[in-house]
């Protein structure tokens, strides 16, 4: 599989007004390859947002570097960028506020392809609709019309008008009823599947994930703490915060389990050591004094624990 | 804890001005020691039949019986309202930054609540307060009382909320999504303080869309679609053998966290009526994969077996 976007060493801080910083994503590398499509999951707080976001070069990094096959794209100017723009589409999460509320369908789906100085837009519509499900007779509407899961199939059509490599998709099931979830989760699979398109899917939902993504990255605190194919990963977790993860996750086929203690610490003021280490059932000595590094534990799959599962 | 119903509803029947109904025809049953997980997705009424236990639908129009420790609710005055809410019962909603008020602390915003119900001095409320917070869990209670509702992470709000829900030792606690705004790791925690306040013999109504918390946190689950109940009972029963085929198909639609992961998810074609448009037949009838003629007459609720009751004609003996 050849390479589609690399990060390397990514950091993300925020200067906050005390002279504090703000850690959102520290020293993150990772790559998604051409039409795969690799989750990023964590709880709030994490970084998987302003990860997300600094990949596809909507702010740009504190440090470290941001590659589009093979070439720089992290530090350029916006007009720099607007060469890759097409290439690259973002998804929200909140079908409700992404979409101008006074303007048609139509309008808002054209957009993308007149910035670009596209032509054929009324054809594009029409073939993207229908890979959506909908009808093309709704381009004169407004977004109010429609329920959420209309409006997060519109939302979707409009990321693919200009026919990206790369989806990013932050969150863009979490706001929908499980049973209209469930058609999404189908939609971006079967486009991903017609399409090639990859995506990095942003994520607390892990059942969600494992029927969405191929891989997936584990973050707490800005960083990445365990990483592999999602069936590996979520079938047998090597990380502590990915088992608890998994725990939490309420099933109708199984009882409560202990939860963890505690909240997620502040990004301001993040643990020494291993960032986990207050809330992890089974932190050590060392695991307070010394970050532990990722490491290959099996094929494919990376973990930063100094006692792993696995 | 007897068998004797806290909270019982009996043919509830809400409408708006304009003649639309909102809900028809709901009606449940709450036990001291029960936890009552009312289920349904965006639209289905759910949290309408929380608002109307707790008097909160002033203009709506509402028929039936809301019978509280055997006291009738429906056609009650204001005051005696008053009386009911924070002492009798009281609600915890999902999104506890928005239900304090954010210009006083919350240790005062519980105090008032308890001076309010209670002839105490404000020294015996604080103190009241402080033990609350220390035993819903959250660390320093001194210190949390004294902070601003912004000050605190949302999991600690949600603890102060319960805190403040429980402050007047109420029967009853209605919980609206009280996790849905909070992350997996959290959310298990202010579930876990959920089962051991039911387990202290309150009766908890607990209204969400997620049928695993349900699961995991309630001895029994109503199933409402389109503000009608088409399923309930025991919360082990149901999810081990759904009946109603909305029911089926609400649990199918889960994605699996084990096993094979299949091609594409069960879906339900269509979504639920609007209020003004219910069906006259059986309201899930037009998304149902098992729709007959006899579906066009609305299907009550049955007795197929001892405490289960369903809405469909597949159970029409």
């Amino acid at each position: 599989m050849t390479i589609l976007l690399e990060a390397k060493n990514l950091s993300k801080h925020y200067r906050l007004s005390h002279g504090e910083t703000l850690r959102a994503v520290s020293n993150v590398s990772l790559v998604v390859h051409r039409g795969e499509a690799l989750a990023l999951v964590g709880e709030s707080g994490c970084g998987k947002s302003t990860l997300g976001r600094t990949l596809i070069g909507l702010g740009s990094p504190s440090s470290g570097d941001v590659f589009f096959e093979g070439e720089r794209i992290s530090g350029l100017s916006d007009r720099a960028l607007r060469r890759w723009r097409p290439r690259m589409q973002m998804v929200f999460q909140d079908s409700s506020s992404t979409f101008n509320p006074r303007r048609t369908i139509g309008e808002t789906l054209a957009e993308p392809m007149r910035i670009h100085g596209r032509t054929g837009i009324a054809e594009r519509i029409a073939t993207l609709l229908e890979q959506v499900g909908l009808s093309s007779s709704i381009l004169s509407r407004y977004p109010h019309e429609f329920s959420g899961g209309q409006r997060q199939r519109l939302n979707i059509a409009r990321a693919l008008m200009l026919g990206p490599d790369l989806l990013v998709a932050d969150e863009p099931t979490s706001a929908l009823d499980v049973s209209v979830q469930a058609q999404i989760v189908n939609l971006l699979r079967d486009l991903r599947n017609s399409l090639g398109v990859a995506c990095v899917f942003i994520s607390h939902d892990l059942a969600v994930v494992r029927q969405m993504a191929d891989r997936i990255a584990v973050m707490y605190l800005g960083r990445i703490v365990e990483e592999g194919d999602v069936l590996a990963v979520l079938d047998a977790p090597a990380h502590p915060y990915t088992r608890a993860l998994l725990d939490a996750v309420p099933r109708p086929d199984r009882p409560l389990p202990p939860p963890l203690k505690g909240d997620v610490p502040s990004p301001i003021h993040p643990p020494q050591g291993c960032a986990f280490h207050t809330r992890c059932p089974l932190a050590q000595p060392r695991c307070s004094q010394e970050r532990p590094q990722l490491r290959q534990v099996g094929e494919g799959r990376t973990v930063a624990c100094h006692y792993p599962l696995l | 804890m007897g068998a004797e119903a806290l909270l019982k509803l009996h043919h509830l029947h809400l409408e708006l001005p304009t003649g639309t109904a909102l809900l028809e025809d709901v009606s449940l049953t709450v036990k001291r020691g029960d936890a009552l997980g009312v289920v349904g997705e965006s639209g289905s009424g759910k949290s309408l039949t929380a608002m109307s236990v707790m008097g909160l639908l002033p203009g709506l129009k509402a028929s039936g019986s809301i019978r509280f420790e055997g006291r009738e609710l429906l056609g009650m005055k204001d005051r005696e309202w008053r009386r009911l809410r924070g002492a009798g019962m009281a609600m915890i909603f999902q999104d506890p930054m928005t239900a304090f008020l954010p210009v006083r602390s919350i240790g005062a915003q519980i105090d008032e609540q308890i001076r309010l119900h209670e002839p105490v001095s404000r020294r015996e409320a604080r103190a009241r307060t402080v033990a609350l917070l220390g035993r819903m869990g959250v660390p320093d209670p001194e210190a949390a009382a004294k902070r601003y509702p912004h000050q605190l992470s949302g999991g600690l709000r949600q603890r102060a909320m319960i805190a403040m829900a429980l402050s007047c030792g109420p029967a009853l606690l209605i919980a609206d999504e009280p996790t849905t705004a909070l992350d997996v790791t959290v959310q298990a925690q202010i579930l876990t303080l959920l089962c051991e306040i039911r387990d202290s013999g309150a009766g908890v109504m607990l209204i969400t869309h997620d049928m695993g918390v349900v699961a995991q946190t309630c001895t029994h689950v109503a199933v409402v679609y389109s503000g009608l109940v088409v399923e309930q009972g025991p919360v082990a029963a149901v999810m081990a053998l759904p009946l109603h085929p909305y029911t089926q198909a609400l649990l199918e639609a889960i994605p699996p966290l084990d096993g094979p992961r299949p091609d594409a998810l069960p879906t339900i074609p269509g979504r639920p009526p609007t209020p003004d448009a219910r069906p006259e037949g059986c309201v899930f009838a037009p998304r149902c994969r098992y729709v007959r003629p006899d579906c066009a007459v609305r299907p009550a609720l049955r007795e197929p077996e001892e405490g289960r009751r369903v809405a469909c004609v597949l159970y029409n003996a």
